[in-house]
């Protein structure tokens, strides 16, 4: 009996392929195929939100109370100064400034043709920050921040309009709904193992996809807004302010289009300009009320 | 090409011993049968998906190993073991070994 | 933004550091191998029969060789769809070898020229979950023969 060992040949427990290729085409299938679902998804909820009624969104959101929620720090800044009659003059103000922005907001909505059954409640909040956002059950929030920087009311009305004009679209309903389905779509896909950066990396092109519907939705609002606009004051003049005031606030930080929620300031600031020009250019802009 | 995993071969005579051969597969699940194995959590019960994959993974092993004796002349692998174990989460190694050796 | 490209270059440097510390392995691996041609091994549990002046030791090698980025970022890709994943065979190929390589080098040191009965056994050390660096060890032990001097 003879005892000796022989060399065994290279590769045959390795492959020969090139791991970088390998990686592209696992990287590419994956991605487009993480894309094409989510926007079969976003397409579908978009479908599906007609069935749900907008009595169930205000079911939904009633029993929030939104000015609690968003001041409650504030309130107990004032408890600690016991200054009672200030705080009630304070609470007086609000409710003239909370009328008035309901009132605006009712007119709108009539100009705009909200579908029946449909109403905006507007909230009014008394802090610094510059923002203001339309959410389910027809409920717009406005910060005194962004307020404050606005020149006539003709800008707080574009403003108002393009929230109104989101809740007439429902959209709110449609990005809860989206939200939700491509949220659970990927984790069941890519939830299991150990694929943390794999996971975090498909959750991100998914994220990515959704956010071009984001913008698109914007665009309609925008461009709803302004035609609202033009039928309750007769011209949209005023309107670009807004976005103009957004950029200098914005300067030097803005994120690339395609990971931006909302189109770029400087589109949109055009869209309106290019708006203008087809309206005449001598009409008058409204001021603001002494409220503010 | 015999593959046994004893030494003494009822019958044959071995000529000539040859050295080891080794063969592995690294293969993983994929997220059908993940999510499957999944809901068997709760229930419990074989997980058959994983089951043919693994069966799979050791013929493949085996092939292996047997191509690595074909390729140095030899006909027979024997005392042939075999060992399972996870490198990374969701991925499992099968590994095949045993020595090859010229029966007549 | 900053997070792809940190992604990114991560996975560059996994990649190509990667790939010149596995050729650099290799070739060491294979110019060593012929260096140990004569220690002979084989997994049969017998001794040749005839040979009784010899001593025998228990001889082992082992070695853990970590994962490195790119590979990870593969097996994860790899574990939504199935299939063989080839990045960490050849990092098993090269462990089992070196493991192999280092118990001959024990038993020559010893005054060996054979060794029976070698078993191999692999071990994930931290699978790698969580941002954790994942490793693989690999030991390979068997029976070392050493002809007694008269």
């Amino acid at each position: 009996m003879e005892y000796e060992n022989r060399t065994v040949p290279e590769g045959i427990n390795v492959s020969k392929e090139n791991p970088l290729k390998d990686f592209f085409i696992l990287a590419f299938g994956l991605g487009a195929a993480v894309v094409t679902l989510v926007v079969v998804l976003s397409f579908l909820a978009g479908c599906l939100v007609q069935f749900v009624p907008f009595e169930t969104e205000v079911m939904l959101t009633e029993k929030f109370s939104f000015s609690e929620f968003m001041e409650s720090e504030m309130h107990e800044e004032k408890q600690n100064e016991q200054q009672k009659a200030q705080q009630l003059e304070e609470e007086k103000k609000q409710q003239k400034i909370t009328a008035y922005l309901q009132n605006l907001a009712n007119q709108l909505a009539t100009a705009q043709q909200l579908p029946e059954g449909m109403f905006i409640t507007t909230h009014y909040i008394d802090t610094d920050t510059v923002n203001a956002f339309a959410t389910l059950g027809g409920n717009i929030i406005i910060f005194r921040g962004l307020i404050e920087k606005l020149p006539n009311e003709n800008a707080l009305a574009m403003v108002m309009a393009h929230e109104i004009a989101h809740i007439k679209h429902r959209d709110p309903m449609v990005a809860a709904g989206r939200g939700l389905t491509v949220a659970l779509a990927l984790a069941s896909l890519t939830g299991f193992g150990d694929g943390q950066v794999a996971q975090q990396l498909l959750n991100n092109v998914g994220l990515i996809t959704t956010l071009s519907f984001n913008r698109n939705q914007e665009e309609k609002a925008d461009a709803e807004a302004l035609n609202t606009l033009l039928e309750y004051y007769g011209h949209a003049k005023g309107a670009e302010v807004l976005f103009e005031i957004l950029e200098n606030e914005q300067a030097g930080s803005t994120p690339p289009l395609f990971l931006s929620t909302h189109p770029l300031n400087e589109n949109r600031i055009n869209t309106i300009k290019h708006y203008h020009q087809q309206q005449s250019p001598q009409n008058e802009l409204t001021a603001l009320p002494e409220l503010f | 090409m015999l593959v046994s995993n004893i030494e003494i071969i009822p019958g044959k005579k071995i000529t000539k011993h040859l050295g080891m051969v080794q063969g592995n597969t690294v293969r993983t699940k994929h997220a059908g049968r993940d999510l499957m194995a999944g809901l068997k959590n709760i229930f419990g019960g074989e997980l058959v998906g994983y089951t043919e994959l693994l069966q799979e993974a050791r013929e493949e092993a085996t092939e292996r190993m047997v191509s690595q004796a074909e390729a140095i002349g030899a006909n027979a692998v024997i005392n042939v073991r075999y060992s399972t174990s996870s490198v990374t989460a969701g991925a499992a190694e099968l590994f095949a070994y045993g020595t090859a050796v010229i029966l007549d | 933004m900053y997070d792809l490209i940190i992604f990114l270059t991560l996975m560059a440097l996994g990649y190509i550091f990667g790939r010149i510390a596995e050729a650099r392995h290799f070739k060491s691996i294979m110019d060593r191998e012929k260096q140990y041609q004569h220690i002979l091994t084989f997994s049969e549990r017998f001794p040749p029969s005839g040979v009784s002046r010899v001593n025998s030791e228990l001889v082992g090698g082992n070695v853990v060789i970590s994962v490195d980025y790119f590979k990870r970022i593969v097996a994860g890709l790899r574990g939504i769809v199935g299939g063989q994943l080839t990045s960490y065979e050849s990092l098993l190929e090269r462990a089992r070898r070196e493991a192999i390589l280092r118990m001959k080098e024990t038993a020559k040191n010893m005054g060996a020229n054979m060794v029976v009965n070698v078993k191999l056994e692999t071990a994930s050390i931290s699978k790698g979950k969580k941002q954790q660096v994942g490793s693989v060890e690999v030991y390979a032990y068997g029976t070392a023969l050493i002809p007694k001097t008269p």
